[in-house]
């Protein structure tokens, strides 16, 4: 299985609707932050690099779309009313992929799961299965942060051939500790500067980067 | 690859806490579902007024209804994964006494011990999927050789939250579910736990396929010609290797909505002539969302198990522009079985299921 474009999104809040209108020319109405960051962080990652055919898209994340889920919670549900559909619509965390689907991408498989920190190696269990159907596999590791932190949309593309340069990855005995949010950043920052195999850790799993050149 | 199989399932529902009084009371005649928010609701009937406490309740009764099912030794329990499915995980808890925000992860993490799980949790959302998507995920550890066993939960507990936003989306009855019949006006929500538990070892129910698509025409609904559903149904048969005319019963997505409901319909209408046999299951537990897959399926092969065909209930008046009629009744030779769930964010599934032996 080789990986693709590891793509680092980091935004605070005040530039996320920035970042989304430079990225797709306007406004994303009626999506939530999370969702928003999912679509800039996606988008990103499937510029960066030139691949076709059926995608899967993974989206990973530990506590899903706050913001949305609270001013659900806040707002007139506490009087017994409908929830307005902009905004239970926005609390779904799994719409990742119709989304993509809409913006002209050949989407089979999509799914949000929730992770532990130390849980992130069951992405690349699954992405790997999912390459059986799928052409190329988008796994994202999403996190909308609380007041005065970066929001997080951390992005990579699996696919099982690649022509451009690739990073080879397989199961590991061992590896170093990494978490749900930072290892596609340690991938990303090995890969400017590779001084060997990298090897990660997570769980009781492990997975060994190489580039392509040096595992050939 | 190896092949998998429903070693065993459970389930709490509307029908009731235990599989077995829940078959059964699908055959009887169909009760009014009861009201949550001033809507039309499927509930589990067990009460407590605490959210945490009721939800263990239900947990550990059908974790002691599968493990006697099941029949694995204690030990292989604590090693065994366990693969979640949910849309809305614990946010029920968020809306009374407790309003912080619990990790999806905590909460699942919670349910798989009531269950004696005590290998890796995985919670999947992939909205009214999210069951068959954490089956579909534990299918492929048990080809794939990873483990021989494996727990899948699908989980929709009681909330406000859930009800409220499809009110607002105008989706819901203000009576109760009719699938495919021509006075249907929208669905009824439930809550269930769906437990299926999925094995290598060979079992009277064999996984032949289980195919995923997604329907990208709207976030909420299917594209009207219902082409993702038949390209799914289309692709399990092709799986499973199975001719169209080889299919002997479809359980139905339908959960009573007007256009969605009509989808499914021609789906079914364009891939077979003429239709097999069908039921839909969202008349007598509501549609249980994250929950449905491993809830329905539950439930269906505890019908089967009876030797009959479960009618729908809801379904009462044909109508011609569905041109299906769902029907119950004796079983007789069963042998193949599609089953269809479908979901917000456009996701599709079909799984075929075969009777082995």
């Amino acid at each position: 299985m080789l990986l693709l474009a590891p793509t680092l999104v980091s935004l605070t809040r005040a530039e996320l609707a920035d970042a989304v209108r430079a990225r797709f020319g306007s406004e994303l109405r009626r999506l939530g932050v999370f969702t928003q960051l999912a679509q800039v962080g996606a988008q990103a990652c499937l510029e960066a690099c030139a691949t076709g055919g059926r995608l899967g898209v993974l989206l990973a994340t530990e506590h899903g779309s706050l913001t949305a889920t609270r001013a659900a919670l806040d707002g007139g549900l506490r009087r017994g009313e409908p929830v307005m559909p902009s905004t239970f619509i926005a609390t779904q965390t799994s719409l990742a992929g119709a989304l993509l689907a809409r913006r002209s991408q050949d989407v089979a498989r999509a799914a949000c799961v929730f992770l532990e920190a130390q849980d992130w190696p069951w992405l690349l269990r699954i992405a790997r299965s999912w390459l059986a159907e799928c052409e190329r596999v988008a796994v994202g590791c999403v996190h909308e942060a609380a007041q005065g932190e970066a929001h997080r949309s951390h992005w990579c593309i699996f696919v099982r051939q690649a022509a451009a340069p690739a990073i080879h990855c397989e199961p590991a005995g061992a590896g170093a500790a990494a978490t749900t949010s930072d290892w596609i950043a340690r991938v990303a920052a090995w890969r400017d500067a590779p001084d060997g195999p990298l090897e990660l850790r997570g769980n009781q799993q492990a997975w060994r980067f190489t580039s392509r050149q040096s595992s050939a | 690859m190896s092949s998998a199989f429903v070693r065993a399932t459970a389930l709490a529902s509307a029908l009731g806490p235990g599989l077995d009084a829940a078959s059964g009371r699908l055959f009887g005649q169909p009760v009014p579902p009861q009201t949550l928010i001033g809507w039309p609701y499927r509930a589990i009937p067990v009460e407590d007024t605490d959210w945490r406490r009721r939800a263990q309740t239900i947990a550990l009764a059908v974790a002691a209804d599968l493990r006697g099912r099941a029949g694995l030794p204690a030990w292989r329990w604590a090693g065994l994964p366990c693969l979640l499915g949910s849309s809305s995980f614990s946010i029920g808890a968020s809306e009374g006494e407790d309003p912080a925000l619990e990790r999806p992860s905590d909460f699942c993490r919670a349910l798989a011990q009531c269950f004696g799980a005590g290998g890796p949790v995985i919670a999947m959302s992939t909205a009214c999927t999210s069951g068959l998507s954490a089956l579909h995920a534990a299918l492929d550890m048990v080809r794939e050789g990873s483990f021989s066993d494996v727990l899948v939960l699908g989980v929709e507990f009681s909330n406000r939250l859930t009800v409220a936003g499809f009110a607002g989306l105008e989706l819901l009855s203000r009576t109760c579910a009719r699938p495919c019949d021509r006075e249907r006006d929208g669905m009824v929500l439930g809550e269930a736990l769906g437990a299926v538990l999925v094995s290598s070892a060979p079992a009277e129910w064999r996984v032949s396929a289980l195919a995923a698509g997604l329907d990208g025409a709207s976030v909420t609904g299917p594209a009207p010609g219902g082409e993702a559903m038949a390209a799914t149904m289309r692709s399990a048969m092709s799986q499973a290797r199975w001719r169209p005319g080889t299919v002997d019963l479809i359980k139905l997505q339908a959960a009573g909505s007007p256009l969605s409901d009509l989808a499914e319909a021609r789906a079914v209408r364009a891939l077979f002539k003429p239709a097999p046999r069908l039921v839909s299951l969202k008349g007598a537990i509501g549609h249980t969302l994250g929950a449905s897959g491993p809830a329905e399926l539950a439930l269906l092969l505890g019908a089967l198990a009876r030797g009959r065909v479960p009618p729908t209930w809801g379904y009462e008046v044909h109508d011609e522009e569905i041109g299906l009629a769902p029907s119950g009744g004796a079983a007789g030779e069963l042998r193949r079985v599609l089953f269809n769930v479908s979901g917000f964010g456009g996701s599709v599934m079909t799984l075929a299921l075969e009777r082995s032996g």
